[in-house]
């Protein structure tokens, strides 16, 4: 691998954490959501993430990268259900109330994605630093032949 | 985008390889077709870059990041065959004013 190469895993960190924040966004929008195609609440969704070694375009570079095993980008391996139970609210007038008058609502605290959606923010940001530090390295490694 | 300017130069250079009077060491590969690929490498990253920009601006829902990396090494890999190019110039620059 060369530093190029580097692009690459800063790449992965940036999709995944844009991913993250994605599901982030979907939990806040969906805070109140009664109703779903499944039925039921909309359910509270984590982001499983999943270290990978970068993908190699050649058989060339496989060769050559042996000795990059510990190289390893980062992927969203599952997006799981939060298997917390709905919040259950006395609604009788509600179209989605049970026969007791109960609507279930999701389990969704918005202090708690609002802090996941920082941290979210503020490793994309992480990254974002780290591809502009292998930017810097390269452009002087090109300024020892000038 | 520059990717277009680069068949340009890549032409010159094969016009060159096959009216040069350089012969390949022996074994090794020859200088002009070494260059040649490299050129054709930067050539592909300069067109993966335009893809991705293109992918961004008519909404396919490309990665804005993936784009601006993508662009990145292109300009890098520009730049690196840029510095070669100063290079070979000065070079025959300097063989060229060896004074008889």
């Amino acid at each position: 691998m060369n530093l190029l190469g580097v692009l690459e895993i800063s790449g992965s960190a940036l999709t995944a954490e844009r991913q993250r924040a994605e599901v982030v966004a979907s939990n806040l929008a969906n805070a109140e959501t009664t109703h779903t195609a499944k039925g039921g609440p909309y359910q509270r969704q984590l982001v499983i993430f999943s270290a990978q070694p970068v993908s190699h375009a050649k058989f060339a570079s496989v060769l050559s990268d042996v000795g990059d095993e510990y190289a390893r980008g980062v992927v969203v391996k599952s997006v799981v259900p939060d298997p917390t139970p709905a919040i259950r609210r006395f609604e009788p007038g509600h179209p989605d109330a049970d026969r007791e008058g109960y609507v279930a609502y999701p389990d969704i605290n918005p202090i708690e994605e609002m802090v996941n959606l920082m941290g979210s923010a503020r490793s994309y940001q992480l990254n974002v630093a780290a591809v502009q530090a292998t930017k810097d390295m390269i452009s002087q490694s090109l300024e020892i032949l000038a | 985008m520059m990717s277009s300017s680069i068949s340009g130069i890549s032409q010159v250079s094969q016009a060159v390889a096959t009216a040069g009077t350089v012969q390949p060491a022996e074994g090794g590969a020859d200088f002009y077709s070494q260059l040649n690929s490299a050129l054709n490498q930067v050539e592909k990253l300069q067109s993966e870059a335009d893809q991705q920009i293109a992918g961004v601006l008519s909404g396919q829902g490309t990665d804005i990041h993936k784009a601006m990396i993508a662009v990145e090494k292109a300009s890098l890999s520009f730049q690196l065959m840029m510095q070669v190019r100063n290079k070979i110039i000065q070079a025959y620059q300097d063989v060229s004013k060896t004074a008889f």
